[in-house]
């Protein structure tokens, strides 16, 4: 079943159109990725469903219409992890991840989240008393993941986990990935690695310059001649 | 002699404290500096000094404070509601702001000086005695009452923005407004508080500082820049700083006041700003704030 179903799906920067038109179907439970090079429009489709940028078009989700205001649709349990990580950097990793729990209207669930995430990521626990902004590369991203668990996602929409990351490191926030898919959340994973991310994901679109170039599971984009030319930098034979 | 001269001017320095606070937090949210604070603060001396004198025998001081910061809370939204909604709706660049701010300020003091020309109208007297002796000092009750009522207000403000979740919200938002939306952060609501905190300070130290110094138009827009200096050297932002500068501040131009005179005073406390602004632009507290109008 399809937990998010966008359909004609267009933003504008001032005059110009960056996004035309794209549909795009999220199953519920599963890895959806979005690969595509620097500037193609991934960051601005996330963004758009968050309503962080005006868009148009029809996004349906669980069946009814999204709303169009960034913090109802964190209510509604579509969460960003933003690229970058943006932790707040003069706030401790507690506090981090306490905002992360801001919407929810149960305040008794929040002590409980919080042993969750710690047992996801230990690191946190031994640094949440400190400054977040003091925190290393790896880290942010670990916290700014477990931030947007602490809200108690259906949708996670992950961007750019890997960015400025060290090689194992990366490997690390991929696994977490798809522990957090085992939850039954289902995650958006918008990624320029796009070796990675079709490797773990069920299902994966191609964006190129605001269009939906291409479609399949993961396992057929990463044995697709084209996208192995255009975004694995190598040839399927390499792969194999 | 001197901890008489300390407790005035450390009195002095708490109404400073909440000028600086209230242009601090809303420096720290909107990244403008609301020069419109001063002219609220003359709006509510003002009305509580009108409200001081419509009843016989008068309220009991604490209604007055109360009544002028529930009246400074309204003015504060209807400024934001009438000029600064409208900039953040459209998005429009900060120095929108400064000049909406600027505007609303001599609006205010302008509209006051048609109804009740630029005379001082001295605040009727509050307490039947004005002073109180401990041992061989003589103290005015109204110093005391005036940084009991500030040190109360700054501790309860200082413990919502650090221990409440509305107070994280405020921090985040300080810190970064898009990706404080990302968790769920209504700004709106954000703004809206921060006004409500800006308000409340503004309409009580505007009933201090009409008893201190007299009722007139530009009592608040002048003593605005004391609380602006604090703001400053305490680092824009950041209210810890604002509030021991601003404590200082009082301290200082007390002590000048006795030895070398009001009028000196004045210039020494701007040559200490500039200084400020030479050596430590970012304050005590050094906290870097960009993107300043």
């Amino acid at each position: 079943m399809n937990i998010l179903d966008i359909t004609g799906l267009r933003v504008w920067y001032d005059k110009i159109e960056a996004i035309h038109c794209v549909d795009l179907k999220f199953e519920e439970g599963k890895i959806t990725a979005i690969i595509g090079s620097n500037g193609a429009g991934k960051t601005t489709i996330i963004n758009a469903i968050s309503g962080m940028v005006k868009r148009d078009g029809q996004l349906f989700y669980k069946g009814k219409l999204l709303t169009d205001k960034s913090h109802k649709v964190v209510r509604e349990g579509i969460i960003q992890v933003p690229e970058g990580r943006r932790v707040f950097a003069g706030l401790t990793t507690e506090e981090n991840l306490l905002l992360g729990a801001y919407s929810l209207e149960n305040r008794k669930e929040i002590s409980g989240l919080l042993q969750q995430q710690y047992a996801l990521f230990p690191r946190l626990e031994e640094r949440k008393k400190q400054d977040a902004g003091t925190l290393s590369g790896g880290e942010q991203q670990m916290l700014a993941i477990a931030r947007g668990l602490m809200a108690k996602p259906q949708v996670l929409m992950l961007d750019e986990p890997s960015l400025g990351l060290a090689p194992i490191i990366t490997n690390d926030v991929f696994n977490k990935i798809t522990t957090i898919r085992e939850q039954g959340i289902t995650v958006i994973l918008v990624e320029q690695n796009a070796k990675k991310s079709l490797s773990i994901c069920d299902h994966a679109y191609v964006i190129e310059n605001g269009h939906v170039v291409m479609e399949g599971s993961g396992d057929e984009l990463l044995h697709n001649e084209k996208v192995a030319h255009a975004y694995l930098s190598t040839t399927v034979d390499e792969i194999e | 002699m001197a901890l008489q001269l300390t407790i005035n001017g450390i009195s002095i320095g708490a109404i400073y404290a909440l000028i600086a606070v209230g242009f601090a937090v809303v420096f720290n949210i909107m990244r403008f500096s609301n020069f419109a604070h001063g002219g609220m603060i003359s709006a509510c001396a003002f009305i509580s000094f009108f409200f001081q004198r419509a009843f016989d025998p008068p309220p009991p001081f604490f209604v007055t404070v109360l009544f002028s910061a529930v009246c400074g809370m309204g003015i504060a939204l209807l400024i934001d509601t009438l000029g600064y909604r409208r900039i953040r709706l459209k998005n429009s660049p900060k120095i929108y702001y400064f000049l909406m701010s600027l505007t609303f300020a001599i609006l205010i003091e302008q509209i006051l000086t048609v109804f009740f020309g630029t005379d001082i109208y001295g605040f009727p007297s509050v307490f039947k005695s004005q002073t109180f002796e401990i041992g061989s000092m003589i103290f005015k009750t109204m110093n005391i009452v005036i940084l009991a009522v500030s040190v109360v207000i700054l501790v309860a403000l200082v413990w919502m923005i650090n221990k409440t979740k509305i107070g994280l919200a405020i921090r985040a938002v300080a810190i970064n407004a898009d990706t404080s939306r990302l968790m769920g952060i209504n700004s709106s609501v954000i703004v809206t508080v921060i006004f409500i905190i800006a308000g409340v300070l503004a309409g009580v130290s505007g009933v201090f500082l009409g008893v201190q110094y007299g009722v007139f138009p530009s009592v608040g827009p002048s003593m605005m820049l004391k609380g602006f200096i604090a703001s400053i050297i305490g680092g824009l932002g950041s209210l810890s700083g604002a509030i021991f500068a601003a404590l200082a501040l009082g301290l200082i131009e007390m002590f000048l006041t006795f030895f070398i005179g009001a009028t000196e005073a004045t210039v020494i406390l701007f040559g200490i700003m500039l200084a400020f602004l030479f050596i430590r632009p970012q304050g005590i507290m050094g906290i870097i704030v960009e993107d300043k109008a």
